[in-house]
């Protein structure tokens, strides 16, 4: 007896060590909460498709540390014309894909016209700016003709949706492009996907193009980099601590500070990075509508309280809308959102809405309690929670309706709700305005349906502004306008953590659209 | 005890020789029994009268007390956003025992007509055991998930899984117990008199086959309050700030080395008033089942 419960036990213990595989010195395991539909990066807006793709394809530029940088990548150099309407960029003639197929200025101009054909509803396509005519006019030059000046240009280059792909494999793989595999220049190579299960990359041995932010310029220094899904927040505090995992930048928030004090990993913080969680008003909805009772929720709330409390301060409080690092913010921002609960009070009572006998605000038969609309997933409920808390001391009633994030996006296009929240990642202040407040994007993700000239005009001059400054002025006065318009209800600035084995060194974390590997280049153990 | 087992077990009520206060009776004499009852009542007094009971409100948060374990300030200790357990599990309790018998009531009224409708007119009786079948091979969870995907989470979605959960079972007790009925002798008087369908479904029939199916829904009754804390745990019951024990578990599943409380204390709540539910339920078919008097 004694004999089979050993022989179960060790089997049990193998089994169990065999989840993750025998950690290889050659293999790099990652591990993540959530995998991606696909990972075609011109057919999606999806952060888990984002991390993978910037792994094994590459754009012209990338962004430097700072989150604000663009600097040579694909391309060595680039000049813009006076008029900001045409960039000239000088290609690397050394590069080449992981199929061996030499990378040229065709392959730049089927890139982009491919993310430009109505076909590939591209959802992220307006990151590449409104494009005129794209020429390759020798095998290492193309001229990037716009029909308007796009001053984030370069910016939103860095962004995966603008990556150089290879239309030999495209057109190879058709439908199974970015399932079955896709080609790309790299230094990971895609191996296999197996869905919500693992994506297994290979070195790209030919790779020695690496950005100047990272010390090693190629190949990179593992056969192979295998990223798992686990789901469960637990399970994956257990595999980190455990061992079974070098790297996750998804470690739970409330977790973090045993991560803090495990003698086998280190933890790092992005930074910067720009995650914004906000409550989004729509403003066509009667309860909403009035900007004193959009006022009165925002400053009713306690943020540094919820940043402490609920995010154990894996968060910073937001009184802005953009993260006051970022490029383009704007300081005269910074005291719109005062946190006073009796003037949150006094703002309901002038706006008609009055206690009724249960506690909760009414208005012409009309109980002030709104439908709120938000992925389920452990911070965004309890975030929700605690304002619910707090908007009940001022006579509201918010009530929270989580949705899974299979059909979020699908309910939160929807009308008959009044807020909703998300987390968003984004480059500049430039990159959120844009997104959400140009009534273009009406009624997604412009939610609030804010239909506003003087905005649009703003956001278009800041678009098609030809110096810093002028972009600057034009997206500042967006920003004053939405804020004191309480149009959102900014509450936390997110922070990402890197969590890694001390075994591995080099990991410095990235930011960008919440992505924290890259490239991982200078990654070694 | 299983459907299939109280499925052959009817014998008319009258011939039970068993009375309201001879139930009472014995079951005060089974000390077990006994125990689970007073355990059971307790906990539904304190329910029915949380408003009372309860120290605090149940949602007033503050984010200056999160996670402190229980105290003489506060029994129970507090949650993650500062609300005090002992006030939430009073008012989660009402909630889950009401989930309970909404699940049971409404599962049982429905499951019983079938049932009884499926043995009383026998060329229903295909139609309804196979439509029976059917919701039999659809676990209780993935419904209520189904449902919760569609119309978003909530008690609706909880109440719609917990009743399709009840239906099939009982259906098929009440058409087993129905059936027996059928045999008997006072039914073929009541039709050779003329007494119409309605009459011979109400008061020959169902009349004499409720003692069965409400047997066999005590005994499920514990189990129906689990499905719902699951659903309640898996995030497609009551939505916050409703206190419900399920979800209450569920919120604390996150800190359980930070403040273990928040998940241990509802779940024992709900282990306590699962196993007085099922306790009881032995001990009413006990009473109430013939086979067993002795």
């Amino acid at each position: 007896m004694i004999r089979i419960a050993l022989g179960r036990t060790a089997l049990g213990i193998c089994l169990a060590l065999g989840v993750a595989g025998p950690a290889s010195a050659q293999t790099l395991n990652l591990m993540k909460g959530i995998d991606a539909p696909h990972y075609d990066a011109q057919r999606t807006t999806w952060g888990p498709t984002s991390d993978i793709v910037n792994m094994f394809q590459d754009t012209l530029v990338a962004l430097d540390w700072d989150g604000k940088t663009p600097i040579p990548y694909l391309a060595k150099s680039w000049t813009i014309s006076e008029d900001g309407r045409t960039y000239t960029f000088k290609l690397r003639d050394d590069v080449s894909f992981c199929s061996g197929k030499k990378f040229t200025a065709d392959d730049v101009v089927y890139s982009f016209k491919r993310l430009k054909d109505p076909a590939i509803k591209g959802p992220f396509a307006w990151r590449a700016g409104n494009i005129k005519e794209l020429r390759a006019t020798d095998p290492h030059t193309v001229e990037y003709e716009l029909e308007e000046p796009f001053s984030e240009l370069l910016l939103q280059l860095t962004m995966f949706t603008n990556v150089i792909h290879n239309k030999e494999s495209v057109e190879a793989l058709g439908k199974d492009y970015g399932i079955k595999g896709a080609d790309g220049t790299g230094p990971w190579c895609f191996d296999h996907w197996q869905p919500r299960t693992e994506i297994v990359l290979k070195r790209h041995d030919a790779y020695k193009w690496g950005p100047s932010m990272y010390k090693n310029k190629g190949p990179v220094k593992f056969e192979k980099l295998v990223v798992k899904i686990v789901p469960e927040d637990s399970s994956r505090v257990a595999a980190m601590m455990s061992g079974q995992f070098d790297i996750t930048h998804q470690f739970p928030a409330q977790f973090i500070t045993q991560a803090k004090a495990a003698p086998m990993l280190t933890v790092t913080p992005a930074k910067p990075n720009f995650q914004l969680l906000y409550y989004g008003f729509k403003t066509s909805r009667p309860m909403v509508a009035d900007r004193r009772v959009r006022e009165a929720m925002s400053i009713a709330i306690n943020r540094a309280e919820i940043a402490k409390a609920i995010l154990l301060g894996n968060a910073d409080p937001a009184f802005t809308f953009v993260d006051p690092e970022a490029l383009d913010f704007d300081p005269k921002t910074k005291g719109i959102v005062k946190e006073d609960i009796e003037r949150a009070k006094v703002l309901l009572d002038e706006a008609g809405w009055k206690p009724g006998t249960d506690g909760v605000r009414e208005k012409d038969g009309m109980k002030l309690a709104p439908k709120i609309y938000f992925t389920a997933n452990a911070n965004s409920a309890r975030v929700a929670e605690a304002i619910q808390g707090y908007l009940r001391k001022i006579g509201i009633d918010w009530r929270l309706q989580p949705w899974d994030s299979t059909i979020s996006s699908v309910k939160m296009a929807e009308q008959d709700y009044e807020i909703w929240s998300v987390t968003v990642p984004y480059l500049s202040a430039g990159d959120l305005m844009n997104i959400y407040f140009d009534s273009a994007n009406i009624p997604t993700p412009n939610r609030m349906n804010w239909k506003d000239a003087e905005t649009d005009d703003w956001l278009k001059q800041g678009r098609s502004a030809l110096t810093e400054s002028d972009r600057a002025k034009y997206y500042a006065l967006v920003q004053q306008k939405v804020t004191r318009e309480h149009l959102w209800m900014p509450v936390l600035n997110i922070n990402m953590d890197q969590v890694a084995s001390k075994k591995i060194t080099g990991a410095r974390p990235h930011m960008i659209y919440q992505n924290t590997f890259y490239k991982g280049l200078d990654v070694t153990r | 005890m299983s459907a299939d087992a109280l499925e052959t077990g009817f014998v008319p009520e009258r011939d039970t020789g068993v009375s309201r206060a001879g139930v009472l009776r014995r079951l005060a004499r089974d000390h077990v029994a006994a125990m689970a009852g007073l355990v059971l009542i307790g906990i539904v007094l304190a329910a029915l009268f949380a408003p009372w009971i309860a120290p605090y409100d149940p949602y007033f948060t503050d984010l200056t007390k999160v996670m402190r374990a229980p105290d003489a300030e506060h029994w129970f200790g507090t949650d993650n956003t500062g609300r005090d357990i002992f006030s939430r599990v009073l008012y989660g309790t009402r909630n889950t025992l009401m989930l309970g018998l909404v699940g049971a009531i409404v599962g049982g009224f429905i499951g019983g007509a079938l049932g009884i409708l499926a043995a009383y007119y026998r060329w229903l009786d295909g139609w309804i055991m196979r439509l029976v079948d059917i919701m039999l091979a659809f676990p209780a969870i993935l419904i209520g998930l189904a449902v919760a995907a569609i119309f978003g989470a909530g008690l609706t979605a909880v109440v719609i899984a917990l009743v399709v959960a009840t239906v099939p079972d009982v259906a098929r007790v009440a058409r087993g117990a129905a059936i027996g009925v059928m045999g008997q002798e006072f039914m073929e008087a009541g039709r050779a008199v003329g007494v119409s369908d309605r009459e011979l479904i109400w008061r020959y029939l169902t009349l004499n086959c409720i003692s069965t199916i409400f047997v066999f829904l005590t005994l499920r009754f514990g189990q129906i309050i689990l499905i719902g804390a699951a659903l309640g745990f898996l995030g497609m019951g009551a939505q916050p700030p409703t206190a419900e024990l399920g979800m209450m578990a569920a919120q604390g599943r996150d800190f359980l080395f930070m403040a273990p409380h928040i998940a241990t204390i509802p779940s024992c709540a709900i282990f306590v008033i699962v196993l007085a539910a099922n306790l009881l339920g032995d001990a009413f078919r006990d009473v109430l089942d013939p086979r067993l008097q002795t």
